[in-house]
């Protein structure tokens, strides 16, 4: 055969061996996906209970109260983003970077302003080429089991923001609405204090729960319940933004396959046609070959 | 008679819902009952067993292992880190899982204070599984007599 064909043959076998791959990754995130979406879901009501339950507190709270409501003069700020480990799921991890590196802009914060912690492989290796300034990366397994993973970062935050190492925390994220759909987002999470600020998130829900509640009673005082709640919501709040971000991270690789699959599929169909075309002009042409030597002899 | 809303979230589930009578839980200054028109409120859970009445007089028991309590007109909101409706309890498991966490901190072997105290918060719990479930076993066989 010419060697035209058999070049064609050769892009086609591995166009096929590709579109295995493909199909069977495609294969391994959507079944991810369905464990994490259904964790996702799961704990979305009690994330939902414990910002709502906060949000009716705080602006019956005196700020001064509780450090974790102190709101000063933004000097440093730190962006938490939540990225993949992995890669191979389309624009995910640059959706979530280009969405934190907006808010920069909308803030009007200067670039030596602001730090970036990274709880994913992904999104600290798209930061150091950028150049930003990474103080801390944390490890993230590929699946989150339990709140007790995230512990280091929400504790990190915490204290940084109490000891005014920084004066406002943000969490970057991927909101996940349906396996079509991932939005990046940002989440104010530090100081607490500023509610105008949390409308237009997931669940949203106006604040306040009902009729208007002019004072509630803290037992045994507002001091301690609010030392134990604050700093649980914020590990709660995180966590559930991992359990989002994870979600979205299998539908995004989910799809991008989808899409490298189809593509194969493609590719297959226009060498085999190239094949086929090749193939019937050598046959044609060695036809032609023999029926003019048959007529020379004749 | 007068009901209001009891809600009770764990990170996992939305462990109840309904509108109920009267709702007791322990708290960190002591077990109180809600009844409808309560003052709102916000306190902390601590390990022990809920008691809910709901609007057909049934008496529901749940375990639960701590977390906070809002109590806003006409509804209350529990946030717990874990809670079981006392049906899906097993004595003995609770028992087991009790016991085995009592010898664990009874050994205290290489713990810092911070293992001891949550494995005393891991004791707590599941004491108040264990009675829960106990409790449940007590009134099914009551129940069961009735009939």
């Amino acid at each position: 055969m010419p060697q035209a064909s058999r070049e064609i043959q050769r892009r086609l076998k591995s166009v096929r061996s590709i579109k295995k791959i493909t199909r069977a990754m495609e294969l391994v995130a959507a079944s991810k996906m369905r464990k994490s979406v259904s964790r996702v879901v799961a704990t979305r009501p009690y994330a939902d209970a414990a910002w709502r339950m906060v949000m009716s507190l705080i602006p019956k709270t005196n700020p001064s109260l509780h450090p974790l409501l102190d709101e000063r003069k933004v000097r440093k700020a730190v962006i938490v983003v939540l990225s993949s480990n992995r890669g191979l799921c389309g624009a995910f991890n640059l959706n979530v970077i280009h969405k934190a590196l907006q808010l920069l802009k909308k803030e009007g914060w200067r670039d030596d302003q602001v730090d970036f912690i990274t709880f994913g492989k992904k999104g600290a290796q798209i930061l150091a080429s950028l150049k930003r300034p990474i103080i801390a990366d944390y490890p993230k397994n590929d699946v989150t089991a339990s709140i007790s993973e995230i512990l280091p970062v929400s504790n990190e935050i915490i204290e940084g923001f109490i000891g005014k190492k920084y004066d406002e925390v943000c969490l970057a994220y991927t909101d996940f609405r349906s396996s079509l759909r991932q939005e990046p987002r940002i989440r104010h999470l530090l100081p607490l204090a500023k509610p105008s600020r949390f409308l237009g998130q997931v669940g949203e829900a106006p604040a306040t729960d009902g009729k208007d509640v002019s004072e509630y009673l803290f037992e045994p005082s507002k001091n301690e319940v609010l030392e134990a709640l604050l700093p649980r919501l914020i590990e709660v709040q995180v966590f559930q933004a991992v359990l989002e971000s994870e979600a979205s991270e299998h539908s995004a690789r989910m799809l991008a396959m989808r899409n490298a699959t189809d593509s194969a599929t493609d590719m297959i169909d226009d060498l085999t046609f190239a094949f086929n075309q090749a193939r019937q002009a050598s046959i044609t042409a060695e036809l032609a070959e023999i029926s003019s030597a048959s007529a020379a002899v004749r | 008679m007068s009901t209001f809303t009891f809600k009770i979230v764990t990170p996992e589930r939305v462990v109840f819902e309904s509108a109920v009578q009267k709702a007791t839980l322990p708290t960190n200054t002591g077990e109180i009952t809600v009844l409808p028109q309560h003052i709102p409120l916000v306190s902390r859970v601590i390990p022990g067993e809920i008691r809910i009445t709901d609007a057909q007089n049934t008496e529901y028991l749940l375990s639960v292992s701590g977390g906070f309590v809002q109590v806003h007109p006409g509804k209350i909101v529990i946030l717990a880190d874990t809670a079981e409706m006392s049906h899906e309890l097993s004595e003995e498991r609770a028992h087991d899982a009790h016991e085995r966490a009592k010898k664990i901190l009874e050994s205290k072997a290489g713990m810092t204070d911070r293992d001891v105290a949550s494995m005393q918060v891991l004791v707590d719990k599941e004491m108040a599984r264990l009675k829960v479930a106990r409790k449940h076993k007590e009134r099914g066989i009551r129940g069961g007599l009735l009939k």
